[in-house]
Order: C-alpha cells, then structure tokens, then sequence
C-alpha cells in the first residue's frame, strides 16, 4: 500500500504541475527583482505616410507612465515595420514572449482576439473608477469589442470622407454639397462635371474615382455578414439599391475607368479618402507632393436612400496580452496611451489620424492646430459629423477574403446585363457557400 | 469496502504458470512504450513546425488557420512528458473496488485528454492502454462489458471531428501544415502505422490476456478440487478420532465392570465358600454371612448397571429399540439427504439390553459406513424374525468395495455379534451389502 500512495502522490503532483505549466499561472508567482514592461509597436504611421516622428508620442507616453511608476522599466522594439508587424506579432505569440502591451492594427482585432491573445478588459475597465469609455467616441470605443467583450482601446482613428477639388466645382458653379447630402445629389453633381472642357467631344472630366461599393453598402446602412462571418446576407434590398447606384455611377464616366491619378491631376470632382491623408496634403511640407494644381476640400460621404451620411472608421488600438505578468502596470500605461488627454493630442502634432476622445478631436486647440496644419478654414463641424456617423466595417478572422468574394460578386452584377435581384440571390448562395467550407 | 472481485490476474506468481501468466505483462509494457514513441514522435515534429512557422515568417498565417495559439517550445515537450509519466504512474495503480477503478479510469481519461490536446488529436489510440490495463482485473463479465463499451464510446468521442471545436485544440493536420503536401503525407501515414501497430499490439494483448485468465482458471478448478479432497480426508479422521475416544472409553468401562464385577463375584464367591464351612457349625453365624455376600451381590449389580448404562447408546437409554432405529434412519435422511428404507419386525420385542444395544449398533455403523464410504443415495435396512434367529440385511446403492479391508467399524462390529454368538457375512461386489444372523434368548422371553 506504501508504494501504491507513492505513486498517487507523484502522479498527483505531475498533473498539478502540467496544468500549471499549461494554464501559464506560474508567471504571476515567480517574484521579479526588476518590474519590466514590454510594447510591441511598429515603426512609422498607422496611415501609411512617413513623417519621421514614429515614437514620439509612445516615448511620451513612456516618460509619463515612468513618472508616475518609476519602478518600472519599459522597452520596445524599435524598427518593425508596419507591412510586418502582425507577422512579427505572431511569431511572439508562438515563441511566448509576446509584448505586455501592444498596438493592434483595427483589421487585425479578430484574429488575435480569436487566438486568445488579447486579455479581456472587462473586469479592468468595471474596476476602475477612473476609466470613462464615455469618453470616446462610441463608434471607436465599442469597435474595440470582440463578440461583446471589449479586447482593446482606440489609440487614434480616421474615418473615411469625401474629397471635393472645389476648383471644379467653382468652374462649373456648382456649391460645395450640405453636410447631409445624398446619393442623388452626388449622381446629379457628377453628372454636371461629366464632359469635355478642351472642346474636343473626348471626356477628359469626371464625376468620381475610387467610389468602391463599400462606400455605397456602409452609406447605404448595409449589414452583410454576421457577427462572426458564418453567413452573409447579399439580397437585401439595401443591397439592391447600392448596386443600382454603383451601376448609374459608372454609367456616368461612359465605360472609362477613371483612377485615383485623375483626380490628382484635377480632371476628378470626388474621391473618397482617409481623412489622414487630407491631413497629410493638407500639411504644408507635403503640400507640393500632391494634389497640388487645385483647390480641395473634404466634405461627409452621401448618404443613401436608406442609410446616412456614414463614414467607415479606421483604427488602431492598443490591446494587452492575455499572457501579461505585469496586469495592472500595463493597465496603466494602456489608459496613458488611450484616455491621458496630454497625450492623445499628441496625434494631432505627430500623426495623422484623430484622436478616438471627443473632448481631445473637439477642442478648441485641435481645431486651431488643424486650421494651422493644413492653412485652410476647415470646417470642424464636417469632421464631428463624421465621427459621429462612423461606422466600423464587418471584421472577423479571414474577413479579407470574404471581402474579396463580395468584390467578384458586385463587378460581376455590374458587368453583366440581367436582372440585379436574381444576380444577388445566385450571389449570395456563392457567398455563403464560401463562407460555409471556408473553415 | 473492499471487494476481492478486482483483483490483478498478474500477480499471481506460480511455478507453472509463470509463461502464460507473464506474457499479457510484458504485452502491456510493450504497448506503453509503444505510446511514449507515438508521443515523442509527434512531439518533436510538431516543435520543428512550430520553429519553422516563425522561421519562415507564416506565424500569423499560421495563427489565423489554428485559431489558438499552441504551448510554445520548451512548453510543448514538457507537459506531455509530466502527463505521460502522470499516466504510466496511474496505470501502474492496483484499484481495490469498482468505485476506486471508475475513479481512475475518469482521471486518466482527463490526462488522456489533455495530451490529445497538446499533441492536436492527432493521436488517440493511448485510450487503448486504459482499456487494456482494465481488461488485467478480475471481473465478471457484465461489468466488464460495461466498462469495455463506456471506454469505447469515450474513445470514439475522442476521434471525431468534434475535439477539434474545443478550446487551444488544434488539428495536428494544422500543426503539421507547414510541411510539403507530400511530406506531410508521409509523416501522417508514418503515425497512422504506429498507431495502426498499437492496435495490433492491443489484439494481441487481449488474446493473450484471454488465454491466461483461461489457464488461471483452470489452475483454480484444480487448487479447488485439491482442497475439497483434503478437506474429506481431515473429516474423515476427525470422525475416526471420535470413534477411537469412543472405543477407548468402550473399553476402559469394561475394564471397571469387570473389576467391580469381578471384585463382588470374588466375594461372594469368597463368602459362599466359608458360609458352606460354617454352615454346620454355626447356623446364625452363616446366616450372618450370607446376608453380608446378599449385600456385596447388590452392591455388585448396583456397579455394574451403573456402568452399563454409561455404555448404552443415548437412544436406547429413553426408547425403544425399535423407535431408537426408526429415530436414527430418520435423523440419518434429514442430514444427509439419502433416503433409507426400514422394515423392522413386528414380533421383535423384550430382547435384552445387550441384544438391543448391538442391533442398534450394527444399523447405525452400517448406515454411516454406506454413507461416508460408498457415497449411497439409498439404503435398504430390513430386520426380520425367523424362528428364533434375528436377521439383518443392510444393503446400499453406493460404491461397494472390491477389496474390503475390515476396518474399525466392521471389527466391532465382528466383534458384537461374536458377543450373541452370531455370524456377520458382507460382500462390496453391488453396493455394499452386510448380512448378520443374531440368535435371540428364548428363555427371556419365554419367562417374561
């Protein structure tokens, strides 16, 4: 019997210490002699323009958090680039050495919350009295959910706007559109700049460029996928009329395909961008790059006749690992990088995007530092409105490709002659036959 | 709460049965090291995948397709060693009871699951080592039966698809992904061979298991049938015993009525032979003297019949000879369950004590004997008068006896009738069957 308890004794203790190595708890017994904080970052803009101050506003935010915590050392690695920062993310996560705390490109939210990456907020943010998720603009804010639990906080955001070469309009005396314009005044307005200006007969200007049927579903207030991307919905009617819309919209441009090229070369009324990127031509350094023959300006997307005048938001967040020792210290310099107000308005000095807290993006101070950047009388309400109506585009993991499927699925309506509504339904048994073998 | 039903078939250590006994033992710890193998082998492919993801920059693509992120390097190796080593230690845990067993097996089934896990399901057949280290206890087959099929369907649960769906599962097809179509293939069909070889192994197992518990329960039929045999023989001189108390206290009582009877016979003898001296010359002194021999004579008969009765069979003392007899073939069924048939005479009536008590003796000898020597199921007792002769005829169905040796009981009994003057004829040819001819005092009868 002595030999029988020994052996239940040592498999016990073997099983006790196998879960415990698998479930990861160990971390939080081990003493640290020295508290250490790591941030996984990338090098440069999330917008994709080079400014060259890629860990200004991250260093402040350092020095902030190392005044309040000067027991803590925090480290990052610089020089990982953007195009392979998930990557570089991922590889951590394989080898268990992932960041405390780390920034999450928006598109990547699912599938690092899938994976188990991210450490539920939850309980954190119900805890601390002095988080406000209020304070954020809620579209931001409630994008950072993955399946109703919040995994990450907004960093900065853009939405995506309407750019307007006013030089055009003026030319043709058309006023700059309401705020709360629609699709027929979008249609009627490219009808008008649709046409020759050189007397040639050839048309050489055009109504829009880069109007993706994205822009028409997300104003149009289109929900295509579920939650978790199982199955799509392709036959609404909403649906329907986005198509419709694309089809008059290309009617217009009488078969050319007009490209981004055109509108920089002034011969484009709209285009949807980024307001990054209005930020950056705004910008008086980068002005002579680009855009810069005419007159511009960035105004609300149209809305459709069953949506609003909705903008697709684009963010980056900052997330903390599930695996994290360091909870609260990270907690911390998380809410620095995200709510710290000094902080956020850093990225209108250092950055192109907006910040995600409305007090920050509707300041006073912002609004001069904007009118100051770009050298125009920007309207601010424009900008507002746009937050307010932001929208965050369907994510889940391997959204990209089920993208891709709808894209095959609208240019084939588009191009084909028959009748939209039974296109759509063969569409969407595709689609979601897709979407069904997909995993 | 300890049931002897679950006991291990191996630990048994006999002479004879060492090869057969063993060889299920040595099958078993082939089969887990087998499965330590399949382990290692998986193990260490999946760590060089896992290397080679992160080398080969596809991590996130990876990630995305696995959907969890896998215990990283040192991690991986580690735990399935401890839950192995966990594992091969409860396996090696004799269970007493059937709640101690299922309490086991449900463990082991969870570490099972947990190594299945880590090594994404690629490999479930360690489920085959519980059934086998289940097939090694003794029980009946109902329960084991329902053990073989809650194992079954805990196996089957585990290879379907469905394990895939769990949380930190994944598919080692998945894990495995990094490798060339081709030489995933290769590595895949390699597993699907050891796992294949653990079957056969487990076949194996069971046929030899099978054939061993089948030789163990012979070796027990005939342990059984050895004590049985030993147990009849340790009876039988136990009873031998008692009649040999018995006969020793037969003769040690004889020995007193003959030296009472002897010492009072001696004096009146003494007595009558100085009474004839005196009798002429002193009348009232021979008178005297015969009175004192009359005295003696009483004396002696009050000794004698004081020992006699210590001498007389219990029954006889209260009853009847003929009730006595009819008391002892009754008692004679009820134990033992053989039926004997008794024909007692009709005119058989004021023998003598001595008479009655070898009448009683002989049937009751004989009816023992038949029954503990020749195994009779039916005896035949008939006493009948002819003439003046007394005779018994005891015959049985039993075994008989081709060489009869004249034991105790027939000795005495020899000896008893010699006593009446009687004969006594036996023969063992059909049964066995025992013949006395006892002559019967007229004149007692006659004067009563």
């Amino acid at each position: 019997m002595g030999d029988r308890l020994k052996r239940l004794v040592a498999a016990g203790i073997l099983l006790l210490l196998s879960i415990i190595l698998m479930s990861g708890i160990y971390q939080k017994w081990i003493p640290r002699k020295e508290k250490k904080l790591t941030i996984g970052v990338f090098a440069g803009s999330y917008w994709d323009i080079e400014n060259g101050y890629y860990y200004r506003i991250l260093d402040d935010a350092i020095a902030k958090f190392r005044r309040e915590f000067p027991e803590y050392e925090v480290t990052y690695t610089s020089g990982i680039l953007k195009s392979d920062y998930s990557e570089w993310l991922a590889e951590k996560l394989l080898q268990g050495d992932v960041p405390d705390l780390f920034f999450v490109p928006g598109d990547d939210i699912p599938t690092f919350a899938d994976i188990g990456a991210l450490r539920p907020l939850t309980n954190l943010i119900t805890l601390d009295r002095e988080f406000d998720p209020g304070a954020f603009y809620s579209s931001a804010y409630l994008s950072g959910q993955e399946n109703g639990v919040q995994v990450a906080l907004p960093y900065e955001c853009a939405p995506n706007m309407m750019f307007v070469n006013k030089t055009i309009l003026d030319r043709e005396g058309i006023p700059l559109p309401d705020p709360d314009w629609t699709w027929e005044d979008f249609l009627a307005i490219c009808g008008k700049v649709t046409r020759s200006t050189d007397g040639t007969g050839v048309i050489n200007q055009y109504g829009v460029s880069g109007y993706s049927w994205e822009d028409a579903f997300s104003t149009n207030g289109v929900e295509l996928f579920d939650e978790e991307g199982r199955s799509c919905d392709f036959t609404t009617p909403r649906i329907g009329e986005a198509i419709s819309f694309l089809e008059r919209l290309q009617a217009g441009n009488s078969g050319y395909n007009v490209s981004g090229r055109d509108f920089s070369n002034g011969n484009v009324a709209f285009q949807p961008m980024m307001f990054s990127e209005y930020r950056a031509y705004k910008s008086r350094e980068l002005s002579l790059k680009k855009y810069s023959g005419f007159e511009w300006e960035c105004i609300t997307m149209p809305a459709g006749p069953s949506g609003d005048n909705f903008s697709r938001l684009d963010t980056l967040y900052v997330a903390l690992s599930s695996r994290t020792s360091q909870e609260e210290a990270a907690w911390e310099l998380m809410k620095i990088l995200t709510s710290e107000k000094e902080i956020q308005k850093e990225i209108f000095d250092y950055s192109e995007g907006i910040s995600p807290l409305v007090d920050v993006t509707e300041s006073e101070e912002t609004a001069d530092m904007i009118l100051e950047g770009t050298g125009t009388a920007f309207n601010m309400d424009t900008l507002h409105r746009a937050m307010e109506k932001s929208v965050t585009p369907p994510r889940f993991a391997g959204y990209e490709d089920a993208r891709e499927q709808v894209s095959i699925a609208v240019r084939s309506i588009l191009d084909s002659n028959s009748n939209v509504q039974m296109e759509q339904i063969i569409w969407n048994r595709t689609i979601n036959n897709y979407l069904k073998t997909r995993r | 709460m300890s049931d002897r039903s679950l006991e291990l078939y191996q630990d048994n250590k006999t002479q004879d049965f060492t090869s057969i006994l063993q060889a299920p033992g040595l099958i078993f710890l082939e089969m887990k090291v087998l499965n330590l193998l399949i382990l290692f082998f998986i193990t260490i492919i999946s760590l060089h995948a896992l290397r080679g993801y992160t080398m080969d920059g596809s991590a996130l693509h990876f990630l995305i397709g696995a959907g969890s992120v896998p215990a990283y390097s040192w991690k991986l190796p580690l735990c399935v060693a401890a839950l192995c080593i966990c594992l091969l230690l409860l396996l090696s845990v004799p269970c007493n009871n059937h709640p101690e067993l299922v309490v086991k097996i449900v463990i082991e089934y969870g570490i099972i699951l947990g190594i299945c896990t880590l090594t994404g399901f690629g490999y479930t057949g360690i489920v085959m080592l519980l059934l086998a280290d289940t097939m090694r206890y003794r029980i009946d087959w109902k329960k084991r039966i329902i053990y073989i099929v809650a194992i079954c369907i805990a196996y089957l649960a585990m290879s379907g698809n469905k394990m895939y769906s769990l949380p930190h599962v994944i598919p080692l097809s998945q894990m495995w992904a990094y490798y060339r179509q081709d030489v995933r293939n290769s590595l895949l069909s390699v597993l699907d061979m050891l796992s294949l070889l653990n079957t056969m192994i487990f076949i194996l197992y069971m046929v030899v298991m099978t054939l061993s518990q089948t030789s163990e329960k012979e070796r027990i039929l005939r342990l059984n049938s050895q004590l049985q045999m030993a147990n009849r023989k340790l009876e039988e001189y136990a009873q031998e015993q008692v009649r040999m108390t018995e006969t020793r206290e037969r003769n040690r009582l004889a020995r007193e009525i003959h030296d009472t009877l002897g010492h009072s016979l001696t004096g009146i003898i003494t007595g009558i032979e100085a009474c004839i001296m005196l009798m002429d010359i002193a009348p009232e002194a021979t008178k005297e003297q015969l009175r004192a021999i009359a005295e003696v004579a009483r004396n002696g008969i009050t000794d004698v019949r004081h020992s006699v009765n210590a001498l007389r069979p219990d029954a006889l003392e209260t009853l009847s000879l003929e009730s006595a007899i009819r008391k002892l073939v009754e008692e004679s069924e009820k134990s033992t369950g053989v039926k004997i048939d008794l024909v007692f005479p009709e005119n058989l009536q004021n023998l003598d004590q001595d008479e009655e008590d070898v009448l009683y003796r002989i049937v009751q000898e004989s009816i023992t004997n038949a029954i503990r020597h020749g195994k009779a199921t039916h005896i035949d007792v008939r006493m009948e008068r002819v003439d003046n002769d007394l005779r018994i005829r005891i015959a049985d169905n039993g075994k008989g006896c081709d060489n009869i040796q004249s034991g105790f009981g027939l000795h005495h009994m020899q000896e008893r009738i010699d006593m009446l003057k009687g004969t006594l004829s036996y023969s063992g040819k059909d049964g066995f069957v025992i013949e006395a001819v006892v002559p019967i005092r007229v004149e007692a009868e006659e004067e009563s």
